[in-house]
């Protein structure tokens, strides 16, 4: 494989970084006990957490002659404080404020697990790193004085906003809430719809640095569990210092890294990924970020919308087939034209050939460099309309296009035809939007075939890259599946979608009995070995 | 061995794909003239029974290729000396379809871009499919065959109101001897020619369905060749369709209003390249089990190579390619398609026998 190479380069660099971090000082064994004596414990917290001016360390004396000692440490701003101060420390201080110190340390321990606290979210920690690692992620720590335990208090404040619409996926109908950056927000929102306890989240943390939480989701007895495992597998294999982005995730753990081709699907709808899990999908939330993955995604994923399931069969199988026209057409079509122009004239009718004819009269460049450079000012002008501050951004863009064709027709830099095959192209390719990026550089390579080749290229890259499709595996499931390998079942929801009444089988290929991941997932072991 | 498995539609795609092949621009059956259509059944019937012959000697020798059939029922060294002369066979197959495929694209749409760079493309192409293995190639062919009779489909019924369905007319005109001759060419090519997939056959899942598949095929492949004569000979009439050299395309020009030359370039490009594609494997794979290599993906690369340079050096010229396609190939392909997979099939028999006497 020709990129060893580079994953041994990162890999290298995460290990320098790594070591970095361990020569601080700062680093905390595996299995570093807690110290019984409070004061050791704030030492210890003071060492680890110097230069945080974020770190809260509270110590609350009470009893009969300042006899019990306890402390609370957590991060300002991330726990709830009045939370705490109502449901930790106020009943803390009532309850022992006039105890008599007794032999049985233990008890104070017990009794404030038991009967003290007001906090329904209790845990235990048995170490320092457990003891680290939650107060840093936004839990309240209770020391007690003479333990070498320390109960650990779920009082994280709620952070960022609200739940709302989402921007990327739009529908017209169907439900408008979509995920947020919590990660308890987002799995609320799906249990919410599949109120059922076979929904098993299994969470687990990745990271070094970042320990971000990330949730498998599926749906026991519909999702395969070969698939459930594999994902978990794949998961547990990933060794990075920060995942800020469930991309991060996408990308360690695809079947193809180098493919142009999407084999991890993502979704900011609630609706659809109750959909896709009912499906028999697997789904992994991120935590920090809207974006939740579902596993194995299929090519015929990409033209599917949510829409489909809630509309009129008939219009839904109607779109489905106008999407698949707009994804050849905004792969092909500039293609198709340079061909056309440079290879085939037979092939024009007679009247478009005149006309054709007409608007190329006195444009200096071939057809292929028109296209070329008309595809590239397009695809800047809508990178720059992404890029650019929202309320500018629209009117760039809309203005930029229309001044850019408008005037370089009229100063017969390009013809009328080559701007309307731009147009159509760019609309075309907004219709399928998982593969808007594979299909900007795929449009290329028609675009260089087609100069070169006429048909003949055309053709032959159309091949080339139907037969990387039927490569490809997503988590062991063929991607061009059910149209090849051939399941006809299935084929009620490809390019024809069945009313839903009459949908009455699952996806039959993602549950396949032996789904041997074959070729993919045997060398994507090997490949995560490194 | 490779544990890629095929589905029996995956293989029924596959032999469509191969016999339409480079069936589209010569078929040895129209050296019949008008009576082509009986030509095309009778050759149809006997390459239906050749095929059962190779189904048979597959299903008689479960999951075996022929090379480890050869080795089994002639010994080592025959064997081995026979599985040479196959895997030069199919490289000779492979050869001539390229051939074929880069002299209908440099004679009709590429007429001043050397042969050499067509065929080094489709090559390349070719290559990356095969390496893919058996199951993508499969799974390719699921997606790709079907187009065949689409676009044949396609430009028939766009001809539909230039038809003089008379053309038949009179039956058996230049006497029986031609028709059986030209029955005899169609069974050799190219039905005899599917003997290559006697190294794919043990990739089937389902072996119970071979006989049926290959079977359904065949006739697929019969209905479809009488379909397209029958289109051709009722808008070229038999003497313009016997002097043409590519008579589809020659066809499909006649299309009023639309020129739907690309379609046949597709047709070619789909059905050769499952050909091609087919053969190449074939001799890889067997020359990785004569050598006892055990990726035959370290050789596809190097008799890719051989292919194309045999395929540039065999004709002097596109006429030489119609003559010896018609007149030599079928003498020359009758040991590879018949004698030695009838002592095949016989010696498979009496194997199977033996054992059974044993145990009364």
């Amino acid at each position: 494989m020709g990129d060893e190479g580079v994953f041994e380069k990162i890999k290298n660099s995460n290990r320098a970084a790594k070591q970095n971090i361990n020569s601080d000082g700062a680093c905390i064994d595996e299995n570093e006990p807690i110290p019984q004596a409070i004061e050791a414990v704030k030492a210890r917290l003071g060492e680890i957490f110097s230069g945080c001016s974020d770190f809260m360390y509270r110590e609350i004396v009470c009893g009969e002659n300042n006899c019990i000692k306890m402390s609370v440490a957590y991060i300002n701003g991330f726990v709830d404080k009045r939370v705490l101060n109502q449901d930790v420390v106020r009943p803390v201080l009532d309850y022992f404020s006039n105890a008599i110190l007794q032999d049985k340390r233990n008890r104070i321990y017990e009794q404030l697990k038991e009967c003290v606290v007001n906090n329904s979210d209790i845990k235990e920690a048995e170490n320092m790193r457990q003891v680290v690692d939650n107060i840093v992620s936004g839990e309240a720590l209770l020391f007690i004085d003479g333990e070498d335990r320390a109960l650990v208090i779920g009082v994280k404040a709620p952070q960022g906003r609200q739940v709302s619409e989402p921007d990327t996926e739009v529908s017209i109908r169907g439900a408008r809430e979509g995920f947020v950056e919590n990660l308890l927000t987002n799995t609320t929102l799906i249990r919410k719809r599949i109120k059922n306890p076979n929904l098993k989240l299994e969470i687990m943390q990745l990271g070094e640095q970042t320990k971000t939480d990330i949730c498998i989701c599926y749906i026991k007895g519909i999702a395969n569990e070969e698939i459930v495992k594999e994902v978990r597998d794949r998961l547990k294999k990933i060794k990075t210092d920060a995942i800020l982005d469930s991309g991060y995730i996408e990308q360690f753990i695809s079947d193809s890294r180098l493919s142009l081709f999407p084999t991890v699907g993502n979704s900011e709808k609630c609706d659809k990924l109750a959909g896709k899990l009912l499906e028999g999908r697997v789904a992994i939330f991120c935590d920090g970020t809207p974006y939740v993955l579902t596993v194995p995604y299929l090519y015929i994923e990409s033209i599917q919308a949510s829409d489909d399931y809630y509309d009129h069969a008939f219009f839904a199988t109607f779109m489905r087939l106008l999407r698949l026209l707009a994804l050849l057409v905004s792969n092909l079509l500039p293609g198709m034209y340079v061909a056309l122009v440079g290879f085939h004239h037979t092939v024009i009718p007679f009247k478009l050939m005149i006309t054709l004819a007409a608007s190329r009269q006195g444009i200096p460049f071939s057809p292929f460099t028109e296209a070329v450079l008309m595809i590239l000012a397009f695809e800047l002008l809508r990178e720059a309309g992404v890029r650019m501050p929202r309320p500018i951004g629209q009117s760039l863009s809309i203005v930029g296009a229309l001044v850019l064709g408008e005037a370089s027709v009229a100063a017969g830099i390009s013809s009328n035809l080559m701007v309307i095959i731009v147009a159509i192209t760019a609309v075309c390719s907004f219709v399928v939007p998982p593969l808007i990026r594979a299909t900007m550089l795929i449009r290329f390579v028609f675009l260089a075939a087609a100069n070169f080749l006429g048909f003949f290229g055309i053709s032959s890259v159309f091949v080339a890259v139907f037969i990387h499709l039927c490569r490809l595996r997503s988590f062991g499931i063929p991607y061009m599946a059910p149209f090849s390998p051939l399941t006809a079942s299935d084929l009620k929801d490809s390019l024809v979608v069945v009313p839903i009444w009459a949908m009455v089988t699952r996806p039959r290929i993602l549950r396949q009995e032996n789904v041997k991941g074959a070729a993919g997932v045997k060398r994507q072991e090997v490949r995560l070995k490194r | 061995m490779e544990k890629a498995r095929i589905s029996s539609i995956q293989l029924f795609l596959l032999i469509i794909g191969f016999l339409y092949g480079s069936t589209v621009i010569i078929n040895p059956a129209l050296s019949a003239k008008n009576d082509a259509w009986l030509a095309i059944l009778l050759g149809g019937v006997g390459g239906a029974l050749l095929i059962g012959v190779y189904a048979s000697i597959a299903l008689l020798n479960p999951s075996k290729t022929l090379v480890e059939i050869l080795m089994d029922r002639f010994g080592k060294l025959i064997g081995n000396a026979v599985s040479i002369l196959y895997i030069w066979y199919f490289i000779h197959i492979a050869s001539l379809v390229f051939r074929n495929f880069g002299e209908f694209i440099t004679t009709m749409t590429f007429p001043e871009t050397p042969m050499a760079v067509v065929i080094g493309i489709f090559a390349v192409l070719l290559v990356y499919g095969i390496n893919s293995g058996i199951e993508v190639m499969g799974r390719t062919s699921e997606l790709f065959v079907p187009f065949i009779p689409v676009t044949a489909l396609i430009i028939s019924l766009s001809l539909i109101t230039t038809r003089d369905f008379t053309a038949f007319l009179p039956m058996l005109e230049n006497g029986m001897a031609l028709v059986l001759n030209a029955a005899f060419s169609f069974i050799t090519f190219p039905f005899g020619e599917t003997i290559a997939f006697l190294m794919l056959f043990p990739h089937l899942n389902k072996k119970e369905n071979l006989k049926k598949v290959a079977a359904l095929s065949v006739l697929f492949i019969v209905v479809l060749c009488l379909f397209i004569f029958i289109r051709n000979i009722s808008v070229l009439g038999s003497d313009l369709m016997y002097r043409a050299i590519f008579t589809p395309h020659l066809t499909s020009l006649l299309i009023p209003g639309l020129n739907v030359e690309p379609l046949i370039d597709i047709n070619l490009l789909i059905g050769g390249g499952t050909k091609i594609s087919v053969c190449i494997y074939a001799a890889a794979k067997a020359l990785s089990q004569v050598l006892g290599i055990s990726d035959y993906r370290k050789l596809t690369t190097a008799i890719t190579t051989f292919c194309v340079v045999l395929s540039i050096w065999v004709y002097e010229n596109v006429l030489e390619m119609f003559s010896w396609a018609e007149k030599v190939w079928p003498y020359y392909s009758i040991p590879f398609q018949m004698v030695i997979p009838l002592i095949l099939l016989f010696l498979s028999l009496k194997k199977r026998a033996e054992p059974s006497k044993s145990r009364e």
